[in-house]
C-alpha cells in the first residue's frame, strides 16, 4: 500500500509540476496566485480576464459615473442588489442572465458603453455575465475589477433597490 | 459470495473499469489544459476554495485528469492512478454536493463549456459516485491487462 500512495504523490506532484511548466510557456499563461491588474491601492487581486474582455479600474469607472457616459449592471443575486448597490445600475444576475436579460434589453442596446462588476476582484460572475454579452454582439463590454467593495471603499454613490 | 467476488474481480472487469473511467478522464482532461483561466473560474464558481487558490487549480488539476487517465488506461501505475482519480472524484462529489445544498446554479465544469458542459446537479454527483465504485475495483482487484510494464501493474 505504501508503493500505492508514494506512487500516487509523484503522479500529483509530476502532474502538477507539468501544469506549471507549460503555463508558464503558454500564451494563455496565467499566475499562479491571482494578481491585480487595478493600480489604485487596496483593491482585491483579479481573477485573469479572459482574451477579448477588458477591465476598467476604479478611477475609470468612477469617471465613467460621473460622466454619465456607461450604463452600470450589478451581476450579484437580486437580494444583494437589492440591499445596495451602485447608483443607477441595473440588476443582471449571473445566474439568473435569462431571466432578466429581456427586459433590460432596452437599456443595454441604448448604452454606448456597458461596465460590469460584483461582490470584488475576485468574483467572476461579472465576468460571466459580461462574456454573455460581448457574445450577444455588444462591442464596449468592460468588467470592474474592483467591483462592488471597492466603489464601496471609495465612498462611490450607491442607492437601495427603488431609491431614486 | 465467492462467486460475485470472483466475477467483480475478473482482470476482464478491471480492465473495463480502467478503460472507462480513464477514458472519460482523458476526454474531460484534454480540452481543459490550454485554458486555466476557464478552468480557475469554474471553480471560483463552487465558492469553496480561497481566491487565492483557484488560479493553481486551474494549471495543475487538468494535466492531473490527463495523466492520471493515461496511466490508467495504459496501465502504468495503475493503482497509484486509480487512488489519485478516486480522491479527485471524492473532491468533485463534496465540492458539488456543498454547491448544491447552498443552492448555486453552476456550471459542472466536468466537460467544460465548448463540449456541451451542463449544470452541476444530483445526477452528476452520483455518476462521480459510480466512477469511484469503478476505481474501488481496481484498487482491490489490480488488473494486468495492457499492462505498460508488468512489475509497475501491481504498484
Amino acid at each position: 500500500m505504501t508503493g500505492v500512495l508514494l506512487g500516487a504523490l509523484a503522479l500529483v506532484a509530476g502532474s502538477a509540476a507539468l501544469g506549471i511548466v507549460v503555463n508558464h510557456l503558454s500564451p494563455r499563461r496565467i499566475p499562479l496566485l491571482p494578481t491585480s491588474t487595478e493600480t489604485e491601492a487596496g483593491e482585491a487581486p483579479a481573477l485573469a480576464l479572459p482574451p477579448g474582455l477588458e477591465g476598467v479600474g476604479l478611477a475609470e469607472a468612477k469617471r465613467a459615473f460621473e460622466d454619465q457616459s456607461a450604463l452600470f449592471l450589478d451581476a450579484r443575486s437580486p437580494d444583494e442588489y437589492e440591499e445596495a448597490h451602485l447608483a443607477g445600475a441595473l440588476n443582471l444576475p449571473a445566474y439568473e442572465f435569462d431571466d432578466y436579460f429581456f427586459d433590460l434589453m432596452d437599456p443595454i442596446e441604448e448604452a454606448s458603453r456597458i461596465i460590469v462588476y460584483c461582490h470584488g476582484g475576485e468574483c467572476s460572475d461579472s465576468i460571466a455575465v459580461a462574456e454573455r454579452l460581448v457574445e450577444f454582439g455588444f462591442p464596449e463590454v468592460y468588467v470592474f475589477e474592483g467591483g462592488w467593495r471597492s466603489w464601496l471603499k471609495s465612498e462611490g454613490a450607491t442607492e437601495e433597490e427603488g431609491a431614486p | 459470495m465467492t462467486r460475485v467476488r470472483s466475477i467483480v474481480g475478473h482482470p476482464a472487469v478491471g480492465a473495463v473499469c480502467r478503460l472507462v473511467v480513464g477514458g472519460i478522464f482523458i476526454f474531460t482532461g484534454y480540452p481543459k489544459l490550454l485554458r486555466p483561466d476557464d478552468v480557475a473560474r469554474l471553480v471560483y464558481g463552487y465558492r469553496i476554495l480561497h481566491v487565492d487558490m483557484v488560479n493553481l487549480v486551474g494549471i495543475t488539476m487538468p494535466w492531473l485528469e490527463l495523466v492520471a487517465g493515461l496511466f490508467l488506461v495504459i496501465g502504468i501505475i495503475p493503482r497509484s492512478s486509480a487512488l489519485v482519480i478516486a480522491g479527485m472524484l471524492g473532491m468533485f462529489i463534496g465540492a458539488g454536493s456543498l454547491a448544491l445544498m447552498r443552492g448555486l446554479e453552476i456550471e459542472c465544469g466536468c466537460f467544460f463549456p465548448f463540449m456541451g458542459d451542463s449544470k452541476l446537479g444530483w445526477d452528476l454527483v452520483v455518476r462521480d459516485a459510480i466512477l469511484v465504485l469503478l476505481m474501488l475495483q481496481v484498487l482491490i482487484w489490480p488488473s494486468t491487462f495492457l499492462p505498460a510494464r508488468r512489475r509497475a501493474a501491481v504498484r
